[in-house]
């Protein structure tokens, strides 16, 4: 108790002389502690989607954002699924930044978890809690940055060239419709901008240090399939030829054996040259050696044929990936049944066209009696924003100020994140996460979610760098 | 009214054999007499579930006791009653059993044009669930265990009438518990079960099918496991991938043709009474250069015989159910399908297991037994007895000019159960077209009335050949 003491006079002391010191930064350790308080609130106020009510949290942030006397809205389409826009005035020379996290989030399997999931226990230097990573922590960061790029304005009249936005949206979590579909379709007013941050980043930690930056650039584009093959339906004492499940399986096989081609793109590109830069001798030279004429091939399959979780990931990364989830076919065993159905989940390069790759997939299946059908798209394909921009180098010359001995790794994730909505009206959206382990991302969307305490103030340091680097008047 | 005046007919028309003393009996009348306590069994629902057997068994035991004949209703579990009855003999030869069952498949109202527990007469049909499974053979076989009583006959073995519980699924209620708890009382050399058919196409009798082995059911399972994940990073241990593979090479492997003695003597027969076309290829199936194509033919059809002769001709195996997987974005660590195999009479199911575990050729995918189904791996009955001789002298007197066919289901029947005890068992059925044959478990179930008085003939010379004092 004495030592939180201390520290919180210690802290106080430190912001006290800043705010005397005209031209000072901010204390981000200070508002890491803040942000980790809020997290806190935040956790505590279940947001389980479904149902989400996402309004209670945008009434606790709109209370923050009030005493700072800065204005906000919640727009809802559907009662209890409110989304928060808040903005910092500009002069309007640039558009905007938009700072965007979600208030949803999955729920729990409460007997998996060790600690109370809406608590918020502090332990070891971790927060735990459903949300914390995922992506309340989120929410809670871009709430400090957005907080002190106001209280910096205030105290010394800075000036910004673009607005900044915050956004805290909801519904991200499986029902996009009433989060960042809705204020696409409906309210693009209050959140067009030139660029954005959001959740989807990669800050690693090792051993208790950050070994890089993992910037998202660019998602795969989530589209998926189902296979129905159709026969005749009879008595299983007599076999048909015309069998669906039969018909089915040797479907799925020859897809299963089937690779699209490996494509790089900027990002990906990119991301091996920076992590060969950085990686054990054998590693690097798989990495370097992806896209060599002899041996590139080879290189694919180590990936493909890996047990090692990372190697599988670039093996996604690489190309537009098919994996067969689901199959299901027949009622009875002694009934051959007239259909029977497999879904793929298939992860589309960005730029990759989907009525092209069914076509290639009914090529490869080569059997008129398997039909094969999109389902319907949850997201919106967008394009990878480029490293060649304002933020982005930003966040790097950041990343250099905050974690010097690290690096910055831009990367395509294989999952999909609402920077889609964004990148398909032309914002290019950067993913930046707090620091985690391994392990700590081990608990996103699973048990004992937590995020790592002294992260925070690092995090939101390097954020406001980065915003403000693009935002500050020139 | 009218059915009183048709009840008076029948009790008049009863009479009249068993007053010209030694004459055979008056098929006509016992057609008659037969179909209408068709109608009163059909009007009992046995359907099973639940079945309610007791209730049919019930009414056997009344019409048993007019003719003065006791009987006995055994149950293993309440109203599932399962009627057993004897003929003395002078026991110089071991029994001959005449069985059927009483419980029928449910049936799904709205798709019968008729009310299927109502036994209607319409356009030289009855119409009704269990018209033709099975209660014409409890009728028939209960309407030749009447006419031998009534003729007096002395028999050189007893005459078992068994009337059973529970052959459409559900627990072992019926032929199971008889064999495991009362096999004293339906011990025999030979049975008549259901299971054949007397064909009839273009108007004529085609031929007279007689059930003599059926392919054993068994179940089969493949297990495939891998390492669960996430849809967004593919895994070359997918199970659902290497079930598919697996499922994909089972489905193209054909077991080899293997005949015996009663699908020889089936193509052999069938050949006389074939178009010259199919005649070639049923005598050309063991032909080293033209069997393989002509076993191609058979199993590429999509449809028709030729398709259920591929069945006759091996082990079959049929993937019928495959299930993996939960959420399109998580890659399952287990899928499994099961296969429906029907084995040929004499054949080691294990060794098919560990064909298929060579065909597969994959340490991810198990292949294990899925007991969906409890048979028993039954012999074939032989052709070479006394009773398959009868019913050709039969067929020869009451259908001439046509062939006795000995069969080999694809299905299975509860002759398995007697023949896995040593029972030579022979399946008989009523005249039928194909049609009639289709409606089986289906809807609007029927049996041809005019039939029956010839289906009924045909049982009695048979019997009465096998079991009357020499």
């Amino acid at each position: 108790m004495s030592i939180y003491r201390i520290i919180l006079l210690v802290s106080f002391s430190i912001l006290t002389i800043n705010a005397t010191w005209a031209q000072s930064e901010p204390d981000f350790a200070e508002a890491g502690q803040a942000a980790a308080r809020r997290l806190r609130e935040l956790i505590r106020i279940d947001t389980s989607n479904p149902p989400g009510n996402e309004t209670k949290v945008a009434e606790y942030l709109k209370t923050i954002l009030d005493a700072e006397g800065i204005e906000a809205e919640v727009l809802e389409l559907e009662p209890g699924r409110g989304n928060l826009v808040a903005r910092i005035r500009g002069n309007g020379k640039k558009k905007p930044v938009l700072l965007m996290g979600h208030t949803d989030v999955v729920g729990v399997d409460r007997d998996a978890w060790t600690v109370a999931p809406f608590e918020g226990l502090i332990r070891d230097g971790y927060l735990y809690g459903r949300g914390a990573a995922d992506d309340k922590g989120g929410v809670a960061t871009f709430l400090e940055v957005f907080l002190l790029i106001h209280r910096q304005i205030a105290r010394q009249g800075a000036e910004l060239d673009r607005d900044v936005i915050f956004l805290a949206e909801a519904g991200e979590e499986g029902t996009t419709q009433v989060g960042i579909d809705f204020l696409v379709e409906k309210h693009w007013d209050r959140i067009e901008s030139e660029f954005a941050l959001n959740e989807g980043g990669n800050t690693r930690v090792e051993d208790g240090k950050v070994k890089f930056v993992g910037v998202q650039t660019s998602e795969k584009v989530i589209r998926r399939l189902k296979l129905v093959a159709r026969g005749s339906s009879g008595h299983g004492s007599i076999p048909r030829p015309d069998n669906a499940i039969a018909r089915l399986s040797a479907a799925v096989a020859k897809l299963a054996a089937f690779q699209p081609p490996m494509r790089l793109n900027e990002t990906t590109r990119m991301f091996f040259r920076t992590l060969a830069a950085t990686s054990a001798a054998e590693d690097a030279f798989l990495f370097q050696h992806l896209a060599d004429p002899e041996i590139g091939s080879l290189v694919e399959k180590t990936f493909r044929e890996s047990e090692r979780g990372d190697f599988l990931l670039y093996n996604s990364m690489l190309r537009s990936s098919i994996a067969p989830t689901i199959v299901e076919g027949g009622f009875r065993n002694n009934v051959i049944p007239p259909v029977a159905e497999a879904t793929l989940d298939v992860r589309l390069l960005p730029g990759e066209d989907l009525d092209e790759f069914i076509a290639e997939v009914r090529r490869v299946i080569g059997d008129e009696a398997v039909e094969v059908e999109p389902l319907p798209a949850y997201r919106p394909a967008g394009l990878p924003s480029p490293l060649d921009s304002e933020m982005y180098r930003a966040l790097d010359r950041a990343r250099e100020a905050v974690f010097p001995d690290a690096i910055t790794l831009p990367f395509m994730s294989t999952g999909g994140t609402d920077s889609a909505q964004l990148r398909s009206k032309g914002v290019k959206t950067y993913g930046v996460d707090p620091p985690a382990s391994d392990e700590d991302a081990k608990g996103v969307h699973g048990n004992d979610e937590r995020i790592w305490l002294d992260g925070l103030g690092p995090h939101v340091e390097l954020v406001y760098r980065a915003v403000m680097e693009v935002a500050r008047a020139r | 009214m009218l059915r009183r005046m048709l009840t008076v007919v029948v009790v008049g028309l009863i009479f009249v054999p068993v007053a010209r003393g030694q004459q055979g009996p008056d098929f006509r009348a016992a057609g008659a007499e037969a179909v209408a306590r068709l109608q009163e069994l059909i009007r009992i629902d046995t359907a099973n579930p639940p079945g309610n057997e007791t209730d049919g068994a019930e009414f056997l035991q009344k019409v048993l006791e007019q003719d003065g004949i006791a009987s006995e209703i055994l149950e293993k579990e309440p109203r599932r009653g399962n009627l057993i009855a004897r003929l003395k003999g002078n026991g110089s030869k071991k029994p001959i059993l005449l069985m059927g069952h009483m419980d029928t498949v449910g049936v799904e109202r709205d798709k019968w044009t008729v009310d299927p527990f109502a036994a209607e007469i319409k356009d030289g049909y009855l119409y009704g669930r269990g018209a033709i499974d099975d209660k014409i053979d409890v009728i028939a076989m209960l309407q030749v265990f009447l006419m031998v009583k009534r003729q007096g006959l002395t028999l050189d073995r007893d005459i078992i009438y068994l009337a059973e519980a529970g052959e459409e699924g559900g627990p072992p209620v019926g032929i199971d518990f008889l064999v495991e708890e009362h096999w004293e009382k339906i011990e025999s050399e030979f049975a008549l079960n259901e299971g054949g058919e007397i064909m009839l196409r273009d108007g004529k009798v085609n031929y007279v099918g007689v059930q003599t082995a059926e392919k054993v059911p068994n179940g089969l399972k493949l297990i495939a496991r891998g390492t669960s994940g996430h849809g967004s990073a593919p895994r070359i241990d997918n199970p659902v991938v290497h079930l598919a593979a697996a499922v994909a090479k089972v489905g193209a492997y054909q077991p080899p043709m293997k005949l015996n003695e009663t699908t020889r003597t089936f193509f052999e027969r069938l050949a006389t009474i074939s178009s010259e076309e199919d005649a070639f290829l049923f005598r050309n199936l063991e032909d080293p250069v033209l069997g393989p194509l002509i076993e191609e033919k058979f199993r590429q059809a999509r449809s028709g015989a030729y398709i259920s002769y591929n069945s006759l001709l091996r082990n079959s195996i049929s993937p019928n159910m495959i299930e993996g997987g939960f959420r399109v974005n998580v890659i399952p660590a287990e899928a499994e399908v099961t296969l429906d195999v029907r084995m040929l009479p004499g054949e080691d199911v294990e060794q098919l297991k560990a064909e298929l575990r060579r065909v597969i050729d994959d340490e991810a995918v198990e292949v294990a037994s899925y007991d969906w189904v409890q048979f028993p791996a039954a012999p074939a009955t032989s052709l070479d007895t006394e009773l398959f001789r009868a019913l050709e002298n039969a067929q020869a007197a009451v259908f001439p000019g046509t062939i006795t066919l000995p069969t080999m289901t694809t299905g299975a029947t509860d002759s398995a159960k007697v023949r896995a005890q040593g029972v030579q068992a022979y399946g008989v059925g009523t005249v039928r077209t194909d049609e009639d044959e289709a409606r089986f478990h289906g809807n609007d179930e029927r049996v041809w009335v005019e039939g029956v008085e010839k289906y009924l003939e045909f049982v009695y010379r048979a019997v009465v050949e096998v079991a009357a004092a020499q």
